[in-house]
Parts: C-alpha cells; structure tokens; sequence
C-alpha cells in the first residue's frame, strides 16, 4: 500500500493548485486522506496523534525565532529610505560606465541582500525607483525587469536570508536522522550558521555573472542597454557616497559580522539587526506611530502565515510517514542507476519543476524532510546541499508563473508587459542554473569557507 | 441559493462583529513583534555587554515568539494573508473564490482545527494538571499556559473560518454581486504583505 503515499503527495499537489490558503490546504487534505484510508486499515490514526507535540516543537524552536525578527528588520528597513538613498549614490558612482545604472541596481541588491533578507521590500522599492529610470534611459523592458527581479531574489541565497534559517532547521534534522540511522551514535551537528558561510562564495558568483552579463549585453547591444552619457553628476558625490553606504554597511557588520564571527546566533543578530533597522528609520525621520502599526501588523501577518504552514507540513509529513512514504522514496532514490548523481539530479529537477508553481517554504518544508535524510545517508555534504537547495529554491523566486519576485514586481509596474516580464528572466535562470552545475563541479565553492572556519 | 432576509441580517450582523473583534484582536497582537525585538536585543545586550543573563529572560523571548505567530494565525486568515497557489486563483470570479473558499473551510479548515482541539485537549489538560513548569533550573513556570495557546488559536481560527464560510455564503447567495469586502466593512488593512 505504500504507492498511496505517491497518491497523497499528486493530490495534495491539485488541491493546493484550485487556490485555497496552502496551509489548510496541506493539513486539510492530509488529514482527509488519513481517515480515508484509516477506514479501509491502510493508516493508522495513532500517527497524528502526535500532533499537538509537534506544534509545540515548533512553537518552542529556537532557530526559528530568527525569522519574524528578520521579517521585521526587512519591513523596518523598506520603510528607513535606506534603498532610496543608496540606489540615487550608486547610479551616480556608475554614470559613464556601459550598462551603469543596471550594474547599480545589482549592487544595490547585494547591499540589501547582505543587511536582510527580504525579497519583496527589494523587488518593490527598486520596481518603484530604478524601473522608470531604466525605461527613461532606454533599456529594454525586458532587460530592465529581469534584472530588478534578479538582484531583488539575492536576500534569499545572500546570507543572512531566511531561506538559509528555515533549511538549516530542516537540515540539521535531517543530518542527526542521518547519522543515527547509519550507526553513528554522537553525530556531528550543523548549524545555520554553517549554511550563511557556505552562501558566501556562491552568492557572490551569482552577483559578478549577474553584473558580467549586464556589461557584455551594453557592450555587444547597445540598442537594448544606452549608456547614459547625459545628467552630469552633482558636486559633494564622496560624501553622499559616504554617508549612503554608512547604514547598510554597518547593519552588515553588526548582523553578518557578530554571526560568522561566532558572537551570536542568528536570532540574536536578527535582534540587532531589527533594533538597528528601527533606530535608522528614527534618525531619517520615518518613524511614526502609522509606520510603526503598518511594520508591526505586517510582521505579524508573513509570521504567522509562515509557521501555519509549518503546522500544515506537520500533518502532511506524519501521514506521509503513516502510509510509508519514507521507505518508498528511499527505495526509490537509492535503487537508481548511477547512484548519489542520479539521485540528486532528479532530486533537484523535481524541485526546480515544483519551484514553478509552489513556493521555498512548502518544499522546504514538505519535500525537503523527506528527502534531504537520504541524500545525507548517501554520504552527501550537509552545506553543499543546503545551498545546491538554497540556490534552487532562489530560482523558484524568478520562474513564472508563479515567482514571488514576479508578483511583486508587476504589483508596482503594471504597464509592463506580462511577457516582458516572463522572458526578462530567461537569461537570469540560465545564470542561476550554471552556477548550480558550477557548483556541483566544484563541491569547494560552498565547502571552502566553512572548512576554513572550523 | 437565496437566504431569508432575517438569516442574511444575522449572516451578516456576525461577520461584521466577528471580523471586527478579530481585527482588533490582531493590531493588540502585533505589538508582541516590537516587544520580540526589544526582549531579544535586552537579552544580548546583556549577555554581551554586562555578562549577565536570566534564563527566565531568555524563555520569555520563546513565549513572546509563540504569542505572536499562534495568536496571530486567525487575524491574517481575516486579512486574507495566508499564502495561496494563484496560478489559477486570480483568474476566477468572486462567485468562485466564493464557492472554493466555502467548500475548502468547511472540507479543509474546519475539520483540521477540530482534529487540534480533539488531539490537543489531553495533551493540554495532562500539563495543566502537573502544573507543568520549565525543564530549566530559573525557568518560567507557565508551560502549561504556553501548550494552551495550541488549543486558543484553534478556536480563534474555528470562530474565523465560520465567518470566512458565512461571507463566502452571503456572496453566493446575493443576486447582485456582493463582494466579500463590502460584507467585511472594509475591515482590511492595507498593507503590502511581503517576504
């Protein structure tokens, strides 16, 4: 009866695709399929028993206490004008060279990337800024968009990114399950720290090809990407350069400093970092109580949106593993033809496809538990596939129909074409893809850093 | 579906009042993200500055963390802010987001925070019974208070999903097209909801 548990997972796939909120969705329909299959003796119900316990796991989980923290700290810094102030210096530091405006925009994500984690306070303030002066400057349309949608998905492979907290918490579980099930009785740990230093080096390959791939297309098409040979820059350019820089670089310090320095664990930089966010919105003069209410309102609701999904992925997994789901998987990757490479190549086309029409924290959360134990047992390095996933699940931002990145960016644009906006991300995606294949090339890329560390 | 005129006012009278208490409710809760930052900031500043530290300190940064997102679930679940696969969604009519939104709160919603409550009840009631306190030596001694937030936000969301079914209800059964936001008396917050 174990081939039901394939059945669960295609039918919980349709009933999330009709549009009802994907937690009831994934809890709903679980728990449906449990009393089904209960009544002709396929499920025993004692395996949802233990639900409540589960929920109070998750309410009592330490790591995950990063994450309305890092919510609020990205909402915090959207409102402190921080991007506005940085993306006006940046383009003024780039005139004259080709494609300088687009190389701005990507800085300027990195810089964000680096201080939050949040793709959507990025993707909607460069939308809003950058996009009508690209399409003024003549860049192309799709060009332009692509690569607002681009820079802005960096939050979520650059650390600290909440990507990286939600899938150390699911790895690092999975690698104790791992280890024990191989015998090894005090097994090694990994930390969601251990996942950020990985990021490093990738995330910073993703901005270089990203910035190469600007200049190369403003060098070859100049018809697609003007150079802007008009405004002349205004006096005072070194101060204001200064003076813009001053805040994003101290919150990188203060976050991803104390964290990859090993002083605090990312909740306690989260704390900071939100404190910092909160004091430069007060010395730019934003903060007033309305702020205050709409960042407070605002964090509560992506939490909590966030952690029902965990509930909903709780019942989900506990049926999966009723109908013994976790023995068929594991047959089925570890039976293949090819071994570690075949298994995590289909692994990651399965996550790439799903990316398309599900979001990172449903496959963090539901796929990634189910598979991550086997690949870990095959003998695959915990970070190294942390971020092979991490940089996949950045892609799901980018790929239509339904990237976040894509939605947020149409949501301040709306007389961009909806194809411009599809196709302005091919050449992006292609990027994110060959740094995966990089990557799996070259294991150091992610394993470098971190070995250094430690 | 035509309803009588009475059973819509009453329909209506309980969305109305059910999606205000739950609004307000929520502005109350979120004031729980800046006392997050501020305990949390207070319990590095220090450990690191002074070399001091409460345990029990530390244990109320987990329970202002589970305050926040298990209070908080019924309140976005009025704003509409729990996560959707839109391929299809936005592409409907209010008639169907209607029937999807009656259908799935009862098939799916209802019977999954029922099945918390059930499960929840003796889990809950054990640790109230022992009085349960915290494994820690200086812990807080309300874990039994913190389990009973498992079985307030099934309430909390069980009161919001007979709301959200009786709006969805109310749609359907009008002639003329009622859009839920007119039932809900503008009760949303308009604010960007962003990851």
């Amino acid at each position: 009866m174990e081939w039901l548990a394939l059945v669960l997972f295609a039918v919980i796939f349709i009933a999330l695709l009709v549009g009802f909120p994907v937690a009831f969705t994934l809890a709903g329909t679980s728990l449906l399929f449990a009393l089904i299959a209960n009544l002709f003796g396929a499920f025993d119900m004692a395996f949802l028993q233990s639900i409540p316990s589960r929920i109070f796991s998750i309410m009592s989980n330490e790591i995950l206490i990063a994450v309305p923290l890092f919510v609020f700290m990205g909402v915090m810094l959207e409102k402190s004008k921080m991007a506005e102030n940085l993306l006006q210096t940046m383009d003024e530091v780039m005139r004259g060279i080709k494609g300088g405006l687009g190389i701005a925009v990507i800085l300027v994500g990195m810089l964000l990337a680096a201080s939050t984690g949040i793709v959507g306070a990025t993707v909607v303030t460069m939308g809003l800024l950058a996009l009508p002066t690209m399409l003024k400057q003549g860049y192309c349309p799709r060009i332009a968009s692509g690569t607002i949608c681009a820079s802005g998905t960096l939050g979520q492979i650059i650390p600290p990114s909440i990507v990286l907290i939600l899938l150390g918490d699911v790895l690092s579980s999975s690698y104790q399950q791992a280890q024990l099930n191989q015998g090894i009785f005090s097994p090694e740990a990994l930390s969601v720290g251990d996942l950020f230093i990985g990021a490093l080096l990738p995330g910073m390959l993703l901005v270089v090809l990203y910035m190469l791939y600007i200049f190369y297309k403003a060098m070859t098409r100049p018809d697609l990407i003007p150079s802007n040979t008009g405004q002349a820059v205004a006096p005072g350019l070194t101060s204001r350069v200064f003076k813009s820089l001053l805040p994003p670089l101290a919150l990188i310090l203060l976050v991803l400093g104390s964290i990859l320095g090993g002083f605090a664990t990312p909740t306690e930089a989260a704390s900071l970092g939100a404190l910092g966010a909160l004091l430069l919105a007060a010395v730019n003069k934003q903060l007033t109580l309305t702020t205050l209410n709409a960042v407070m309102r605002n964090t509560l609701q992506v939490t909590s949106m966030i952690f029902l999904i965990f509930i909903g992925a709780a019942f989900f997994s506990l049926v999966f593993k009723g109908l013994g789901g976790d023995e068929l998987i594991t047959e089925l990757l570890t039976g293949l033809p090819g071994g570690v490479f075949t298994a995590m190549l289909i692994v990651m086309a399965l996550m790439f496809i799903l990316g398309f029409f599900l979001d990172f924290i449903e496959i963090t959360y539901v796929v990634v538990p189910i598979v991550a134990p086997i690949l870990l047992m095959m003998g695959v390095d915990p970070i190294w596939l942390g971020i092979m996933i991490a940089i996949n699940l950045q892609t799901a931002f980018l790929t239509p129909p339904f990237g976040f990145a894509l939605f947020y960016l149409k949501g301040v644009a709306s007389n961009l074409k909806t194809a411009d906006l599809y196709k302005g991300t091919i050449p992006f995606i292609m990027i994110q893809l060959s740094v995966l294949i990089l990557i799996a090339i070259w294991p150091e890329l992610v394993t470098w850093l971190p070995s250094l560390v430690y | 579906m035509p309803l009588s005129p009475f059973f819509t006012t009453l329909l209506t009278y309980f969305v109305r009042h059910q999606n205000q208490l739950q609004n307000k409710f929520g502005h109350f809760i979120a004031w729980s993200s800046l006392s997050l930052v501020l305990i949390t900031a207070l319990v590095v500043i220090l450990r690191y500055g002074f070399g001091t530290g409460s345990i029990a300190l530390q244990e109320s940064v987990m329970y202002n963390h589970a305050i926040l997102f298990m209070l908080g679930m019924a309140y976005t679940y009025q704003q509409d802010k729990h996560v959707r696969v839109d391929v299809f969604y936005t592409r409907y009519s209010e008639r169907t987001r209607a029937w999807i939104n009656l259908f799935g709160t009862l098939l799916m919603t209802l019977p999954t925070m029922i099945f918390i409550i059930w499960s929840g009840w003796d889990y809950v009631a054990v640790s109230w019974r022992i009085n349960e306190t915290s494994a820690e030596a200086g812990g807080l001694a309300y874990l039994y208070l913190l389990k009973t937030l498992i079985l307030l936000m099934a309430a909390l969301v069980i009161s919001q999903a007979l709301s959200t079914a009786a709006q969805a209800w109310l749609t359907l059964s009008s002639a003329e097209n009622v859009s839920p936001d007119d039932i809900n008396n503008n009760q949303v917050d308009n604010l960007e909801g962003k990851l």
